[in-house]
């Protein structure tokens, strides 16, 4: 035993050793990648859109949108990865990509501070790199296309504050702890509302992970326990569309007011039925159009570095038919 | 204290005890909690899982598990939510749920059994190809606009809400098979030792078979009254379920190790893990804190009821063995002897 701890610690020495006279320095990334320079135009550009997960009706519905609008570029092939909610696997297919020379890399983060060593990689190899949904800060040289979560929830929240009545109850659902887009969405109640609204009492919140069956089950409960519920303030449409299922048809919760974030197909037919209040857009189709443009102008050298914002329309009763129309025209919701 | 403990009589009892401890903290809680609405509201919460569990409770004490539950579950609801959209049948929906389930499970089972495949690896598998194919199938998107469908996870027959319903029948055919039927004495059998049980004659390949297939219908039950409950077919609904199904089980003392386990053994863990959840959310304990209660409570409950065995199970051997006994086969593990009679 002593012998071997012995031998260890002398292959140990000797390796450092040998790293120090060869003039090593550690670095991160792939060693092979060269670095940026002048871009080198191309008739055909590869591009890889690694989405955050795809069994994320959001996440999923955005990579289908990216790979439609980059039908509509001719010099443009993008291919489609999967993170599957996971900062390994995300690493790992953005040091895919950087290996693989893909001409630029369109990142979906899955958690910004996990992957932003590798983000910085990409840039670092001279690769066109592209944060989305949402935006990673603090990278030079990377270029972004976000919507912004703090005004996603803040337009919802200062509709709210002439709505929701004097002395209302409220439960709030959260999505996924430390999730950067509900932290920001939740901050923008906390200041837009609940700090011009001291009358309004919070009789419950807690996170159901931007799932519907989560927020059900929890608004069943809740909704047991208190009686009177005024409105269900809710971080994603999903979770509204959920807690609005538990107390369907139960007396006392008819005219409870519902709103969310992501204007989705579900969450257009709730309001125009009348059971769902606001939410505000998140456009896919949007995000997606302006991610192929600003890596088409990056590629192109038309421009150097791109940082735009998607809009954030919010969505009641008097416009949802209007994005009804386009989800029908889109197949997502049904004639 | 503890040979007190272990000797007490009631310790056969010991889940059901824990359940009824559980009941009545719960009561003095929340004055909510034994309302006849919150009753329900508890019943209609724990019924998908509650079934999930019976398929695999039925699994494990064949000496088998089933990863893919929750995947396969999302498959067939959805699956279930297509064919009703399509059709504007709710049997044919009903069937499809079903049939998916089990074409799932007889690809498990034919792996597990023909092949002698490890079931963990098997179901791994498939759980990551039935999510795979609900993805493809619906895109990634939720499935909306399900008009009666909803009837199933949200209707009632008098009082009683359906889910409730189908859970009660569940039960009694569950609880039939594995306690009156050849197969279920066989299912013991196979899981209490698998070569014990060939030389005796059973067929145990076809016995895993059969605890497949009853996973397979049961899975496929699930997924439709989940999308149901919910009106939505969600592709990413039931991550994490396939655990929650096992615990429930295991809290209600079958056996990782196959060959032990029953029906309302189950359906008390399946109450235990239900009713803790309900009671956290009417007093207003968050999510973190409840992972937490949840936690420890499990842990608790399986370490008790493994302990409380313990001493069972050394009277037992104690009382009926004769003066002098030769050294017990290889088929007479003490569970072995607590299969002999797997009624409740």
């Amino acid at each position: 035993m002593k012998n071997l701890t012995r031998r260890i610690a002398a292959v140990s020495a000797a390796a450092f050793l040998a790293l120090n006279v060869a003039g090593c320095s550690v670095t991160t990334g792939n060693p092979t990648s060269d670095g940026g320079g002048e871009r080198e135009q191309k008739d055909e550009y590869r591009v890889a859109y690694i989405a955050r997960a795809q069994a994320d009706s959001f996440a999923a519905w955005l990579a289908n949108e990216m790979k439609a609008e980059a039908a509509n570029y001719e010099d443009i092939t993008l291919e489609v990865f999967d993170g599957q909610a996971d900062d390994e696997i995300e690493n790992r297919l953005i040091e895919n990509a950087i290996a693989n020379k893909f001409d630029a890399i369109i990142i979906q983060p899955n958690n910004a501070d996990a992957q932003l060593p590798y983000i910085q990689q990409a840039v670092d190899a001279g690769i066109v790199t592209v944060t989305t949904n949402p935006r990673v800060e603090g990278i030079d040289g990377a270029s972004s296309v976000d919507a912004n979560p703090y005004d996603q929830g803040a337009i919802v929240a200062q509709a709210a504050l002439e709505q929701v009545p004097e002395n209302a109850n409220v439960v709030v659902l959260n999505g996924p702890a430390a999730n950067f887009h509900g932290t920001a969405r939740r901050e923008a109640w906390e200041k837009e509302f609940f700090d011009q609204r001291p009358d309004v009492t919070i009789v419950a919140e807690d996170t159901a992970n931007w799932n519907k069956d989560e927020a059900l089950t929890l608004m069943e409960d809740w909704s047991l326990a208190n009686p009177k519920i005024d409105a269900v303030i809710s971080m994603n449409d999903n979770m509204a569309s959920g807690a609005l299922e538990a107390v369907k048809g139960k007396s006392g919760f008819d005219g409870m007011l519902a709103y969310g974030v992501d204007g989705t197909p579900e969450a257009t037919l709730l309001i125009q039925e009348g059971t769902m209040t606001a939410t505000s857009l998140q456009d896919a189709a949007e995000l997606a159009q302006l991610n192929l443009k600003a890596v088409h102008d990056l590629l192109s050298g038309a421009e150097d570095n791109v940082s735009v914002n998607v809009g954030n329309p919010l969505i009641t009763k008097d416009n949802t038919q209007e994005y009804i129309d386009l989800y029908k025209e889109a197949g997502l919701i049904g004639n | 204290m503890l040979s007190r403990l272990r000797s007490f009589e009631a310790s056969r009892y010991s889940i059901f005890i824990i359940l009824v401890v559980v009941l009545v903290a719960a009561s003095f809680l929340s004055p909510n909690f034994l309302s006849g609405d919150n009753v329900f509201n508890v019943l209609r919460q724990v019924a998908v899982i509650t079934i999930l569990a019976y398929g695999a409770m039925t699994l494990i004490i064949g000496g088998m598990i089933d990863l893919s539950a929750g995947a396969v579950m999302a498959f067939a609801g959805v699956a279930s939510v297509l064919i009703y959209k399509s059709s504007n049948s709710m049997l044919l929906a009903f069937l499809a749920g079903i049939a998916v389930g089990v074409i799932c499970n007889l690809i498990n089972a034919f792996l597990v059994a023909t092949l002698h495949t490890p079931a963990f690896i098997v179901t791994l598998g498939m759980m990551l190809m039935a999510r795979g194919a609900v993805l493809e199938l619906t895109q990634g998107q939720n499935v909306l606009q399900l008009g009666d469908f909803i009837l199933i996870g949200q209707g009632n027959l008098g009082l009683l809400p359906i889910p409730v319903l189908i859970l009660l029948i569940i039960t009694a055919v569950i609880w039939y098979l594995m306690n009156q039927t050849r197969y279920g004495r066989s299912v013991y059998a196979v899981g209490g030792n698998e070569e014990a049980a060939r030389a005796a004659g059973i067929a145990v390949e076809r016995v895993k078979y059969q605890a497949f297939l009853i996973n397979g219908a049961l899975v496929g039950i699930a997924g439709v009254i989940f999308m149901s409950r919910v009106n939505a077919g969600l592709p990413n609904a039931g991550i994490g379920y396939e655990l929650q199904a096992i615990t429930a089980p295991i809290i209600g003392g079958t056996s990782f190790s196959g060959g032990v386990g029953t029906v309302f053994g189950t359906l008390a863990g399946a109450l235990i893990v239900g009713v803790l959840g309900n009671i956290m959310n009417l007093i207003g304990i968050g999510s973190y804190v409840q992972q937490i209660v949840m936690g420890l409570i499990i842990v608790v409950a399986v370490a008790y009821d493994v302990f409380s065995k313990r001493g069972r199970t050394k009277t037992t051997i104690l009382k009926s063995a004769p003066p002098v006994q030769p050294p017990p086969s290889a088929g007479e593990s003490p569970g072995a002897l607590e299969n002999a009679n797997p009624k409740q």
